[in-house]
Protein backbone atom coordinates (compact mmCIF):
# COMPACT_ATOMS: atom_id res chain seq x y z
CA UNK A 1 0.00 0.00 0.00
CA UNK A 2 1.14 3.52 -1.03
CA UNK A 3 -0.44 6.44 0.84
CA UNK A 4 1.73 8.85 1.10
CA UNK A 5 2.42 11.78 -0.98
CA UNK A 6 4.78 14.88 -1.28
CA UNK A 7 2.14 17.61 -0.11
CA UNK A 8 2.45 15.46 3.41
CA UNK A 9 5.38 16.81 4.34
CA UNK A 10 4.30 20.55 3.89
CA UNK A 11 1.14 20.10 5.67
CA UNK A 12 2.80 18.85 8.32
CA UNK A 13 5.59 21.60 8.16
CA UNK A 14 2.73 24.03 7.91
CA UNK A 15 1.15 22.60 11.25
CA UNK A 16 4.31 22.98 12.95
CA UNK A 17 5.07 26.75 11.87
CA UNK A 18 1.64 27.99 13.25
CA UNK A 19 1.63 26.02 16.23
CA UNK A 20 5.38 25.55 17.54
CA UNK A 21 5.23 21.90 18.63
CA UNK A 22 8.42 20.10 18.27
CA UNK A 23 6.92 17.37 16.03
CA UNK A 24 4.39 16.10 13.92
CA UNK A 25 4.23 12.54 12.16
CA UNK A 26 1.99 10.27 9.93
CA UNK A 27 1.36 6.80 11.07
CA UNK A 28 -0.90 4.27 9.12
CA UNK A 29 -3.33 2.26 10.94
CA UNK A 30 -1.26 -0.64 10.63
CA UNK A 31 1.04 0.93 13.11
CA UNK A 32 3.86 1.89 9.84
CA UNK A 33 5.52 5.85 10.29
CA UNK A 34 4.54 7.49 6.65
CA UNK A 35 6.49 10.87 7.39
CA UNK A 36 7.49 12.91 10.29
CA UNK A 37 8.51 16.58 10.49
CA UNK A 38 10.45 18.20 13.09
CA UNK A 39 12.90 16.89 16.01
CA UNK A 40 13.04 13.14 16.00
CA UNK A 41 15.94 12.59 18.25
CA UNK A 42 14.19 12.70 21.42
CA UNK A 43 12.58 9.25 20.47
CA UNK A 44 11.91 6.22 18.42
CA UNK A 45 9.42 6.97 15.23
CA UNK A 46 9.14 3.24 14.74
CA UNK A 47 8.37 2.19 18.11
CA UNK A 48 6.00 5.44 18.96
CA UNK A 49 4.14 4.63 15.57
CA UNK A 50 3.27 0.75 16.74
CA UNK A 51 2.44 2.49 20.19
CA UNK A 52 -0.01 5.15 18.54
CA UNK A 53 -1.41 2.57 15.87
CA UNK A 54 -2.18 0.31 19.05
CA UNK A 55 -3.63 3.01 21.15
CA UNK A 56 -5.82 4.39 18.53
CA UNK A 57 -7.24 0.97 18.09
CA UNK A 58 -7.71 0.22 21.84
CA UNK A 59 -10.01 4.20 21.49
CA UNK A 60 -12.25 3.09 19.16
CA UNK A 61 -12.45 -0.34 20.28
CA UNK A 62 -13.91 1.67 24.04
CA UNK A 63 -15.84 4.02 21.98
CA UNK A 64 -17.71 1.04 20.15
CA UNK A 65 -18.59 -0.36 23.80
CA UNK A 66 -20.02 2.70 24.81
CA UNK A 67 -22.34 3.08 21.46
CA UNK A 68 -19.79 5.09 19.75
CA UNK A 69 -18.39 5.02 16.05
CA UNK A 70 -15.03 5.68 17.03
CA UNK A 71 -13.53 8.49 19.04
CA UNK A 72 -11.59 11.28 16.54
CA UNK A 73 -8.77 12.55 18.93
CA UNK A 74 -6.71 11.39 21.41
CA UNK A 75 -5.01 13.81 23.68
CA UNK A 76 -2.33 12.10 26.10
CA UNK A 77 -1.62 15.24 28.60
CA UNK A 78 2.77 14.89 30.31
CA UNK A 79 3.90 17.19 32.86
CA UNK A 80 5.59 19.14 29.77
CA UNK A 81 5.01 17.30 26.91
CA UNK A 82 1.46 16.71 25.46
CA UNK A 83 0.76 14.33 22.32
CA UNK A 84 -2.47 15.14 20.11
CA UNK A 85 -3.86 12.22 18.04
CA UNK A 86 -6.15 12.32 15.41
CA UNK A 87 -7.74 9.97 12.73
CA UNK A 88 -7.89 11.26 8.82
CA UNK A 89 -9.99 8.70 7.08
CA UNK A 90 -9.57 5.79 9.13
CA UNK A 91 -6.11 5.47 7.15
CA UNK A 92 -3.88 7.64 9.03
CA UNK A 93 -3.42 8.99 12.34
CA UNK A 94 -1.46 12.67 12.98
CA UNK A 95 0.70 12.10 15.37
CA UNK A 96 1.50 16.23 17.29
CA UNK A 97 4.18 16.04 19.91
CA UNK A 98 3.86 19.77 21.42
CA UNK A 99 5.57 21.41 25.34
CA UNK A 100 4.03 22.95 27.26
CA UNK A 101 4.58 26.46 25.88
CA UNK A 102 1.73 25.61 23.25
CA UNK A 103 -1.74 26.59 23.86
CA UNK A 104 -3.70 22.93 23.39
CA UNK A 105 -6.58 24.87 21.39
CA UNK A 106 -4.10 26.21 19.01
CA UNK A 107 -2.88 22.67 18.32
CA UNK A 108 -6.33 21.27 18.20
CA UNK A 109 -7.47 23.72 15.83
CA UNK A 110 -4.89 23.85 13.43
CA UNK A 111 -4.31 20.17 13.69
CA UNK A 112 -7.95 19.88 12.53
CA UNK A 113 -7.38 22.27 9.87
CA UNK A 114 -4.27 19.84 8.81
CA UNK A 115 -6.36 16.93 9.18
CA UNK A 116 -8.62 18.41 6.62
CA UNK A 117 -5.85 19.17 4.09
CA UNK A 118 -4.37 15.80 4.31
CA UNK A 119 -8.03 13.93 3.70
CA UNK A 120 -7.92 16.00 0.48
CA UNK A 121 -4.60 14.61 -0.33
CA UNK A 122 -6.05 11.38 0.54
CA UNK A 123 -8.66 11.45 -1.61
CA UNK A 124 -6.69 12.76 -4.79
CA UNK A 125 -4.10 10.34 -4.26
CA UNK A 126 -6.93 8.11 -4.97
CA UNK A 127 -7.40 9.16 -8.41
CA UNK A 128 -3.97 9.10 -9.71
CA UNK A 129 -0.85 6.68 -9.94
CA UNK A 130 2.21 7.17 -8.48
CA UNK A 131 4.97 6.78 -10.66
CA UNK A 132 8.65 7.72 -9.13
CA UNK A 133 11.11 4.97 -8.18
CA UNK A 134 8.67 2.26 -8.75
CA UNK A 135 9.85 -0.81 -7.11
CA UNK A 136 10.06 -3.63 -10.14
CA UNK A 137 9.24 -6.79 -9.93
CA UNK A 138 12.23 -8.03 -11.67
CA UNK A 139 14.87 -10.23 -9.73
CA UNK A 140 12.75 -9.29 -6.43
CA UNK A 141 12.37 -13.03 -5.61
CA UNK A 142 15.96 -13.57 -6.16
CA UNK A 143 17.02 -10.47 -4.17
CA UNK A 144 14.32 -11.26 -1.25
CA UNK A 145 15.81 -15.39 -0.55
CA UNK A 146 19.37 -13.51 -0.67
CA UNK A 147 18.59 -11.27 1.43
CA UNK A 148 17.08 -13.37 4.05
CA UNK A 149 19.76 -16.48 3.89
CA UNK A 150 22.36 -13.32 4.90
CA UNK A 151 20.27 -11.94 7.77
CA UNK A 152 19.26 -15.60 9.35
CA UNK A 153 22.31 -17.48 8.70
CA UNK A 154 21.49 -20.65 10.74
CA UNK B 1 -0.97 -5.16 4.73
CA UNK B 2 2.65 -4.45 3.76
CA UNK B 3 3.74 -0.86 3.37
CA UNK B 4 6.07 0.58 0.37
CA UNK B 5 7.24 3.96 1.14
CA UNK B 6 8.80 5.18 -3.03
CA UNK B 7 9.81 8.56 -1.50
CA UNK B 8 11.59 6.65 1.52
CA UNK B 9 12.29 3.94 -0.38
CA UNK B 10 11.09 1.12 2.29
CA UNK B 11 9.56 -1.75 2.45
CA UNK B 12 7.33 -2.45 6.00
CA UNK B 13 6.32 -6.00 6.60
CA UNK B 14 4.40 -6.61 9.70
CA UNK B 15 4.68 -10.70 11.32
CA UNK B 16 2.54 -12.09 14.14
CA UNK B 17 3.34 -14.83 17.06
CA UNK B 18 0.00 -16.42 17.68
CA UNK B 19 -0.75 -19.10 19.56
CA UNK B 20 -2.11 -20.53 23.37
CA UNK B 21 -1.25 -19.00 26.43
CA UNK B 22 1.97 -19.24 27.99
CA UNK B 23 3.45 -20.94 24.68
CA UNK B 24 6.35 -19.12 24.29
CA UNK B 25 5.37 -15.96 21.64
CA UNK B 26 7.12 -13.46 23.62
CA UNK B 27 10.31 -15.91 24.35
CA UNK B 28 10.83 -16.41 20.67
CA UNK B 29 10.60 -12.55 20.21
CA UNK B 30 12.89 -12.29 23.03
CA UNK B 31 15.13 -14.34 21.84
CA UNK B 32 15.35 -12.74 17.96
CA UNK B 33 16.05 -9.50 19.83
CA UNK B 34 18.43 -10.64 22.02
CA UNK B 35 20.56 -12.53 18.87
CA UNK B 36 20.01 -9.59 16.68
CA UNK B 37 22.96 -7.22 16.37
CA UNK B 38 22.15 -4.20 17.11
CA UNK B 39 22.28 -1.97 13.71
CA UNK B 40 19.81 -3.79 12.68
CA UNK B 41 17.18 -4.04 15.49
CA UNK B 42 15.23 -1.11 17.07
CA UNK B 43 14.00 -0.78 20.38
CA UNK B 44 11.67 -3.58 21.50
CA UNK B 45 8.24 -2.95 23.45
CA UNK B 46 6.19 -4.98 25.99
CA UNK B 47 3.31 -3.84 26.78
CA UNK B 48 2.88 -6.43 29.62
CA UNK B 49 0.93 -7.04 33.37
CA UNK B 50 3.15 -7.34 36.86
CA UNK B 51 3.72 -10.85 35.95
CA UNK B 52 5.17 -10.71 32.95
CA UNK B 53 2.23 -11.82 31.01
CA UNK B 54 1.27 -10.18 27.42
CA UNK B 55 -1.23 -7.46 28.04
CA UNK B 56 -1.54 -6.00 24.82
CA UNK B 57 1.65 -7.07 22.36
CA UNK B 58 5.37 -7.14 22.26
CA UNK B 59 6.72 -5.24 19.00
CA UNK B 60 9.90 -4.82 18.12
CA UNK B 61 10.99 -3.96 14.43
CA UNK B 62 14.22 -5.77 12.66
CA UNK B 63 15.95 -4.05 9.91
CA UNK B 64 16.44 -6.80 6.97
CA UNK B 65 18.58 -4.51 4.84
CA UNK B 66 17.98 -3.42 1.01
CA UNK B 67 16.51 -4.89 -1.84
CA UNK B 68 16.76 -3.14 -4.99
CA UNK B 69 17.57 -0.08 -3.09
CA UNK B 70 14.41 -0.41 -0.73
CA UNK B 71 15.26 -0.29 2.78
CA UNK B 72 13.44 -3.82 4.31
CA UNK B 73 11.99 -3.45 7.91
CA UNK B 74 9.93 -6.45 9.59
CA UNK B 75 7.69 -5.48 12.14
CA UNK B 76 7.63 -8.36 14.53
CA UNK B 77 4.43 -8.38 16.78
CA UNK B 78 3.42 -10.98 19.90
CA UNK B 79 0.05 -11.13 20.89
CA UNK B 80 -1.69 -11.76 24.55
CA UNK B 81 -2.78 -15.53 24.78
CA UNK B 82 -5.09 -15.36 26.89
CA UNK B 83 -8.35 -16.65 26.12
CA UNK B 84 -9.86 -13.25 27.65
CA UNK B 85 -7.51 -10.61 25.82
CA UNK B 86 -9.32 -11.57 22.05
CA UNK B 87 -10.05 -8.01 21.52
CA UNK B 88 -6.50 -7.16 21.77
CA UNK B 89 -5.21 -9.89 19.51
CA UNK B 90 -7.67 -8.72 17.00
CA UNK B 91 -5.96 -5.29 16.43
CA UNK B 92 -3.07 -6.58 16.08
CA UNK B 93 -3.64 -8.98 13.70
CA UNK B 94 -4.77 -5.33 11.39
CA UNK B 95 -2.38 -4.98 8.67
CA UNK B 96 -1.23 -8.34 9.47
CA UNK B 97 1.15 -10.08 6.40
CA UNK B 98 2.59 -13.21 8.22
CA UNK B 99 1.99 -15.23 11.66
CA UNK B 100 3.71 -17.34 13.49
CA UNK B 101 1.57 -19.99 15.70
CA UNK B 102 3.57 -21.15 18.46
CA UNK B 103 1.63 -23.79 19.98
CA UNK B 104 2.69 -25.39 22.97
CA UNK B 105 3.93 -29.41 22.67
CA UNK B 106 2.68 -29.87 26.39
CA UNK B 107 -0.38 -32.70 25.94
CA UNK B 108 -2.36 -31.14 28.39
CA UNK B 109 -2.18 -27.58 26.13
CA UNK B 110 -3.65 -29.31 23.42
CA UNK B 111 -6.66 -27.93 23.68
CA UNK B 112 -5.54 -24.61 23.77
CA UNK B 113 -3.73 -25.45 20.40
CA UNK B 114 -6.88 -26.10 19.18
CA UNK B 115 -8.65 -23.16 20.59
CA UNK B 116 -6.47 -20.46 19.76
CA UNK B 117 -6.55 -22.49 15.75
CA UNK B 118 -9.78 -21.52 15.78
CA UNK B 119 -10.15 -18.36 17.23
CA UNK B 120 -7.00 -17.06 14.91
CA UNK B 121 -9.19 -18.30 12.12
CA UNK B 122 -12.21 -16.12 13.21
CA UNK B 123 -10.35 -13.08 13.92
CA UNK B 124 -8.37 -13.43 10.54
CA UNK B 125 -11.60 -13.71 8.22
CA UNK B 126 -13.35 -11.09 10.32
CA UNK B 127 -10.57 -8.98 9.08
CA UNK B 128 -11.32 -10.68 5.67
CA UNK B 129 -8.52 -12.76 5.27
CA UNK B 130 -8.21 -15.48 3.90
CA UNK B 131 -5.61 -17.93 6.35
CA UNK B 132 -5.15 -20.17 3.23
CA UNK B 133 -3.69 -17.35 1.41
CA UNK B 134 -1.50 -15.67 4.33
CA UNK B 135 1.27 -16.43 5.10
CA UNK B 136 1.41 -19.36 8.02
CA UNK B 137 4.01 -21.21 9.68
CA UNK B 138 3.49 -23.79 12.59
CA UNK B 139 6.00 -23.77 15.08
CA UNK B 140 5.69 -26.84 18.03
CA UNK B 141 7.80 -25.33 20.70
CA UNK B 142 8.97 -26.85 24.20
CA UNK B 143 9.78 -29.95 22.84
CA UNK B 144 11.72 -31.07 25.13
CA UNK B 145 9.43 -31.30 27.69
CA UNK B 146 8.24 -34.49 29.30
CA UNK B 147 5.34 -34.70 28.11
CA UNK B 148 5.51 -33.27 24.88
CA UNK B 149 3.31 -34.82 22.35
CA UNK B 150 4.65 -37.09 19.76
CA UNK B 151 6.23 -34.65 16.93
CA UNK B 152 4.03 -36.24 14.06
CA UNK B 153 0.85 -36.81 15.63
CA UNK B 154 0.85 -32.95 16.97
CA UNK B 155 1.89 -31.47 13.91
CA UNK B 156 -0.70 -33.44 12.17
CA UNK B 157 -2.99 -32.15 13.75
CA UNK B 158 -2.47 -28.55 14.52
CA UNK B 159 -1.41 -28.29 10.38
CA UNK B 160 -4.64 -26.06 8.94
CA UNK B 161 -2.78 -26.59 4.67
CA UNK B 162 0.31 -28.57 4.45
CA UNK B 163 2.58 -25.49 6.13
CA UNK B 164 6.12 -26.24 7.00
CA UNK B 165 6.39 -27.03 10.70
CA UNK B 166 9.48 -25.89 13.05
CA UNK B 167 10.15 -27.98 16.11
CA UNK B 168 11.33 -25.37 18.17
CA UNK B 169 12.57 -24.83 22.18
CA UNK B 170 12.18 -21.36 22.44
CA UNK B 171 14.31 -20.48 25.40
CA UNK B 172 17.24 -21.84 24.67
CA UNK B 173 16.87 -20.67 21.02
CA UNK B 174 16.33 -23.80 19.00
CA UNK B 175 14.24 -23.47 16.08
CA UNK B 176 13.35 -19.62 16.44
CA UNK B 177 15.51 -18.49 13.56
CA UNK B 178 14.52 -20.88 11.51
CA UNK B 179 11.12 -20.49 11.88
CA UNK B 180 11.32 -16.57 11.17
CA UNK B 181 13.52 -17.09 8.22
CA UNK B 182 10.36 -19.41 6.96
CA UNK B 183 7.86 -16.71 7.68
CA UNK B 184 10.00 -13.95 6.23
CA UNK B 185 10.74 -16.08 2.88
CA UNK B 186 6.78 -16.50 2.55
CA UNK B 187 6.02 -12.85 3.48
CA UNK B 188 8.25 -11.34 0.88
CA UNK B 189 7.05 -13.71 -1.86
CA UNK B 190 3.84 -12.71 -0.78
CA UNK B 191 4.34 -9.51 -1.44
CA UNK B 192 5.71 -9.92 -4.81
CA UNK B 193 2.80 -11.41 -5.73
CA UNK B 194 0.08 -9.21 -4.22
CA UNK B 195 1.56 -6.10 -4.51
CA UNK B 196 4.48 -5.82 -7.20
CA UNK B 197 2.56 -8.34 -9.85
CA UNK B 198 -0.42 -5.98 -9.11
CA UNK B 199 1.61 -2.84 -9.63
CA UNK B 200 0.63 -0.87 -6.45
Amino acid sequence: MEIYSDGMKDALAGLLGKTGAKTAMLVSREGYNVVEVGDVSYFNTTALAALVAGAFSATREMARMVGEKGFSILLQQGESRHIHISLIQDLLMLVVIFSDNESIGRVRYEARKTSMILADQLAEKGTRTHLESRLEETDFGENAMNLIDRVFQT
Amino acid sequence: MSFIHYVQKEINCKIVYYGPGLGGKTTNLQYVYNTTPGHMKGRMISLATETERTLFFDFMPLEMGEIKGFKVRLHLYTVPGQVFYNASRKLILRGVDGVIFVADSQEERFDANIEAIYNLKENLAEENYDIMELPYVLQLNKRDLPSAMERDVLAKELNIKGEKVFDAIACQGVGVTETLKEASKQVLMYLRKTQLERGV
